[in-house]
C-alpha cells in the first residue's frame, strides 16, 4: 500500500502542495505565505492563528487553529484573524447583576450553539453563557480553564455576546476574592540562609545537597 | 498507530509489574557519565566569540556564536529621530515584561510595551506544569533554594536564586490577588505537587495550563493598565546616548512596515529565549517568536552575557503525531506516575530524575536501538501515560491534565488508554544577559528579565521555576527602574557603531536578530515605497512649525538585507 505524501489545500483560493500530517501553519511556513496567517505560540494556546475551514468530503465547515490542524486533502483555508476587545476590569466577590453590567450583551444569547462549535478546545461554551445567566459562577470558571482567548466564540456571535471575556472576568472576579492564607513565619530562617551561601561553590553544593535531604541543617 | 502495535503491546504486559518496581535510579557519577556522553551540550557543539564583551572567554553554541557575531540589520547610514517618547520601554510581551509593566502602572512613570508578536504570545503562555513556591508545611525558601541549587549543578548566583526562593509566597499571593486560579485541595489550601528535584511538594498549578492562566491574567490586567501597549513591533536595536548609556531602541512596526524610534530613560529588555533557533536541529517547545533578539541586543551594547553554553533540553517533547513534533508534555505527568519506557517496555531509568540526566538518558537509549520509530523517520521512547489512572484512580489524567488529553485527542490518542511517544525538545535558555540582583545589566539604562537572563537557574533549571522567574524578576526589574531611574539621554547608534567596528574585523556574512524562525519564511517587510511617501508627506504637513533640513531625514526604511 502506497500512501501520498502531499495533499493540495487552498489558502484563501490558492493552491498550494501540503506535507502530509504537517499543520496547516506549516504547510503555509513552506509555502511562503507567512503572513497570512499570524504565528505566536505554535502549540495552540495563544489563540492567534485562527482560521476557518472548508471540507472537500461534505464535513461543516468550521473554524481551527492553523497550528492544531492537520492538512487535508481539498481543504479550504481562510485567514480569520480576531481583534481583541477592550477588556473589562473584574470586581470582588462578583454576582451576576455585577456581569450583567460589565457585559449588556449577556442576555442577547439566542442559544444557536455557534459558539460551541467554534471553540477549538472544546469548551461547552453556549452552556457556559446559560449557566452565566443564571449567576451560576463557580461553574462557569470550570468551563473556562481551558480557554486560549482565541475570540472566536465572539467573532462568531450574530448577538455580540462575548463568552470569552466574560469567562475571564469571572474567572479573574472569584480568584480576587479568595482569601490568600499568608506563609507562616520562620524560624531559624537567617541562620538557615547563612549555611546555604558558603561562598566556597563546592561546599556550597554539598551543602545544598545535605539541606534537601534532611530539610535542614542539623546532620 | 499500528506501526508500533507490537511494542505497544510490550508496554502494556509490562505494565502492571513495573508499577510495584524500584525505578532505576542512576548514582551521581552514572548520572556525570550519561550527561558527557549524551548530553546535547556537551558535545563539543560550541566555540568561543571573536568580538563583543565576552570575546575569547567562554564558549557559545555554534549557532549562537554566530548570531552574536552577526551585523545589524539597520544600515549604516540611519539616523534615529524618536518619535515616541516615554520613560520607560519594555521590550517583549511575555509573563516577565507584563510583570514590570504591571509593577510601574500608578507609579507616574510613562510605559510603552513593545512586542514583536501580540501581548502574550510567548513561552510563558505555553508553561504547562505549574509555578515552585515554598508554601508547603515542610517547606521553605531555604529547602527550594537548595533543590535548584543541587538542580542547577551548583552554578547559580546564590544571591538571585536565594531572591526568587524567598519571593515565592509573595508572587503567589500577587498573582492569585490579580486574579489567578490556582489548583486547590478539598481543604481550600493549594494543591502542591513534586516535580523533577523537588524535595517536598511545591509545584502550584493550573491544571496543565499554568503558565495559560497566568497569562491570560496578566495579559488582561496589563490591558486595563496605562501602559502603552505596541503589538507586532520588531526591537531591531537599541540606542544609546553616545557615551554607553542605553536610552531607547529602533523598533520595526510590522503592519506599518516602517521603522519607529523611541526614547526611553530605561529600557527593560524582557525577550525571553531562544529555542527557535534550534541548536543542533532540534526540535523546539518554543513559541514563535523565541530567536534569542534580545541575547543579540543586548550583546552589541557591551553587556556581558553568562550560561549560555547551557540549553535545557526537555525530556519529553512529542515524537508522534508529526503535527505535534517538539511540543510540551509537562512533567507534572511524570510526577503523577507515568513512567519512562523504551520499545521493549522495560523501564530503564526514574521518570523524576533531573531534566538533563533524563534526556540524556533518552538520548542514550534511542542512540542504542532500544526507541520507536516513527513513519516520519522520528526515535523516540515512550512515556507511558496510562500509569496516571492506575496509580490514581480512573480519570486522573483527564482531569488534570486536560491539555494533554485535548490536543492528543484531536490524533484519536487517548494518553489514559495508550503511552505517548517522547523524545528531547530544545526547552529552555538556562543562561542569559547577566544581570545583578536588582536585574541591573552591565550598561546603564538597561535592565533585563525573565528568561533573557542568565545566573539564576545554573546549568538545569527545576519545572516551577521559571513562571516564578519572570514573576519575580519582572517586578523587580520594574521597581529597580523606580528606584534609579536616568535622566533623559541623548538617542545614537554609537554603541552600535562600535560593536561594527570591531565586527567588520571578522568575515560574517551573517545578519542577526533573526526576528522569526528560519522555517517560516516570515520577515520585517517595508511598506512599499509609494506608501511611505505618502505616509511622510502627511507627516511634513503635521510638522509645519519644524525647521529640520529636508536633506538631514533619514530614507524611510533603510536596511542593509
Amino acid at each position: 500500500m502506497t500512501t501520498k505524501t502531499t495533499v493540495e489545500i487552498k489558502i484563501s483560493g490558492e493552491a498550494i502542495q501540503a506535507q502530509r500530517g504537517e499543520t496547516i501553519l506549516h504547510a503555509l511556513w513552506a509555502a511562503g505565505m507567512a503572513e497570512r496567517v499570524k504565528a505566536g505560540c505554535d502549540g495552540g494556546v495563544c489563540g492567534a492563528c485562527t482560521v476557518t475551514l472548508r471540507y472537500s468530503d461534505g464535513r461543516a465547515a468550521g473554524t481551527e487553529l492553523a497550528c492544531m490542524k492537520s492538512v487535508e486533502d481539498g481543504m479550504e483555508v481562510f485567514p480569520c484573524a480576531v481583534e481583541e476587545d477592550a477588556a473589562v476590569a473584574p470586581v470582588v466577590n462578583p454576582q451576576l447583576p455585577a456581569l450583567q453590567a460589565a457585559f449588556p450583551t449577556l442576555d442577547r444569547c439566542t442559544k444557536c450553539g455557534s459558539c460551541t462549535a467554534a471553540c477549538p478546545m472544546s469548551i461547552p461554551v453556549m452552556d457556559s453563557v446559560l449557566r452565566m445567566q443564571a449567576g451560576e459562577l463557580a461553574a462557569v470558571a470550570e468551563d473556562f480553564t481551558t480557554c486560549i482567548h482565541c475570540g472566536l466564540c465572539r467573532f462568531v456571535c450574530e448577538d455580540k455576546v462575548k463568552p470569552h471575556n466574560m469567562g475571564l472576568w469571572v474567572r479573574r472576579s472569584l480568584g480576587m476574592s479568595r482569601n490568600f492564607v499568608a506563609a507562616k513565619t520562620q524560624d531559624a530562617a537567617e541562620q538557615e540562609w547563612q549555611y546555604l551561601l558558603a561562598d566556597d561553590r563546592e561546599l556550597r553544593l554539598q551543602r545544598a545537597r545535605h539541606f534537601r535531604q534532611s530539610g535542614g541543617i542539623a546532620p | 498507530m499500528e506501526w508500533a502495535a507490537e511494542s505497544l503491546q510490550k508496554v502494556a504486559a509490562s505494565r502492571r509489574a513495573r508499577l510495584g518496581q524500584p525505578a532505576p535510579q542512576p548514582d551521581s557519577v552514572q548520572s556525570a557519565a550519561l550527561l558527557k556522553k549524551y548530553h546535547p551540550d556537551y558535545l563539543g557543539r560550541e566555540r568561543e566569540v571573536e568580538v563583543g564583551a565576552n570575546a575569547g572567554e567562554q564558549k557559545f553554541p555554534l549557532e549562537l556564536a554566530q548570531l552574536l557575531e552577526g551585523d545589524s540589520p539597520i544600515d549604516a547610514d540611519y539616523v534615529p529621530h524618536p518619535e515616541i517618547e516615554t520613560d520607560v520601554l519594555i521590550i517583549g510581551g511575555g509573563g516577565a515584561g507584563a510583570a514590570a509593566a504591571l509593577t510601574l502602572d500608578g507609579s507616574g512613570l510613562s510605559v510603552h510595551l513593545a512586542t514583536k508578536l501580540r501581548l502574550g504570545d510567548s513561552n510563558t503562555v505555553m508553561a504547562e506544569g505549574g509555578i515552585q513556591s515554598a508554601l508547603g508545611d515542610d517547606d521553605s525558601p531555604r529547602r527550594h533554594f537548595a533543590d535548584a541549587m543541587v538542580g542547577g549543578h551548583g552554578d547559580n548566583d546564590p544571591d538571585l536564586l536565594r531572591i526568587l526562593c524567598e519571593q515565592g509566597p509573595e508572587s503567589i499571593r500577587w498573582l492569585s490577588q490579580l486574579g489567578c486560579l490556582f489548583d486547590q485541595n478539598e481543604d481550600g489550601r493549594f494543591r502542591l505537587r513534586g516535580g523533577g528535584g523537588t524535595s517536598v511538594p511545591r509545584v502550584l498549578a493550573c491544571r496543565d495550563y499554568t503558565g495559560l492562566e497566568i497569562m491570560r491574567v496578566l495579559k488582561d490586567a496589563v490591558r486595563l493598565s496605562a501602559a502603552q501597549i505596541l503589538e507586532e513591533h520588531v526591537a531591531m536595536e537599541l540606542v544609546d546616548d553616545g557615551k554607553g548609556q542605553t536610552t531607547g531602541a529602533v523598533l520595526f512596526d510590522r503592519n506599518a512596515g516602517r521603522m519607529v524610534c523611541v526614547s526611553a530613560r530605561a529600557v527593560i529588555l524582557a525577550t525571553g529565549g531562544s529555542g527557535q533557533i534550534r541548536l543542533q536541529g532540534f526540535p523546539t517547545s518554543n513559541h514563535v517568536g523565541a530567536t534569542g533578539d534580545g541575547l543579540v541586543l543586548a550583546y552589541r551594547q557591551g553587556c556581558r552575557l553568562v550560561h549560555l553554553d547551557s540549553y535545557q533540553y526537555h525530556p519529553s517533547g512529542v515524537c508522534y503525531p508529526q503535527a505535534l513534533v517538539g511540543q510540551l508534555v509537562t512533567e507534572a505527568i511524570r510526577s503523577m506516575g507515568a513512567q519512562v519506557v523504551n520499545a521493549a517496555g522495560a523501564h530503564f531509568i526514574d521518570a523524576m530524575v533531573y531534566r538533563d540526566v533524563l534526556t540524556a538518558a533518552v538520548i542514550k537509549e534511542t542512540a542504542q536501538g532500544r526507541g520507536v520509530k516513527t513513519p516520519h523517520g522520528k526515535v523516540g521512547v515512550w512515556l507511558d501515560t496510562p500509569m496516571v489512572d492506575l496509580k490514581n484512580g480512573a480519570g486522573t489524567l483527564s482531569r488534570r491534565f486536560p491539555g494533554l488529553t485535548h490536543r492528543f485527542g484531536r490524533y484519536d490518542i487517548d494518553p489514559a488508554r495508550q503511552p505517548i511517544l517522547i523524545y528531547p525538545t530544545l526547552h529552555y535558555q538556562n543562561g542569559g544577559v547577566r544581570v545583578d540582583s536588582e536585574c541591573r545589566t552591565d550598561v546603564v539604562g538597561l535592565w533585563a528579565c525573565g528568561e533573557v537572563t542568565g545566573g539564576l537557574h545554573g546549568k538545569n533549571r527545576l519545572m516551577g521555576n521559571s513562571l516564578l522567574d519572570i514573576t519575580v524578576f519582572g517586578r523587580r526589574s520594574a521597581q529597580s527602574v523606580l528606584r534609579n531611574i536616568p535622566k533623559r539621554g541623548a538617542v545614537t547608534l554609537n554603541r552600535l557603531r562600535q560593536f561594527r567596528s570591531q565586527q567588520k574585523k571578522i568575515k560574517s556574512a551573517t545578519v542577526s536578530p533573526i526576528f522569526f524562525p528560519a522555517a517560516s519564511g516570515m520577515k520585517l517587510n517595508p511598506a512599499p515605497v509609494q506608501e511611505q511617501r505618502a505616509s511622510e508627506t502627511a507627516a511634513d504637513v503635521a510638522d509645519t512649525d519644524t525647521d529640520t533640513d529636508a536633506d538631514d531625514r533619514e530614507p524611510p526604511n533603510p536596511f542593509n538585507f
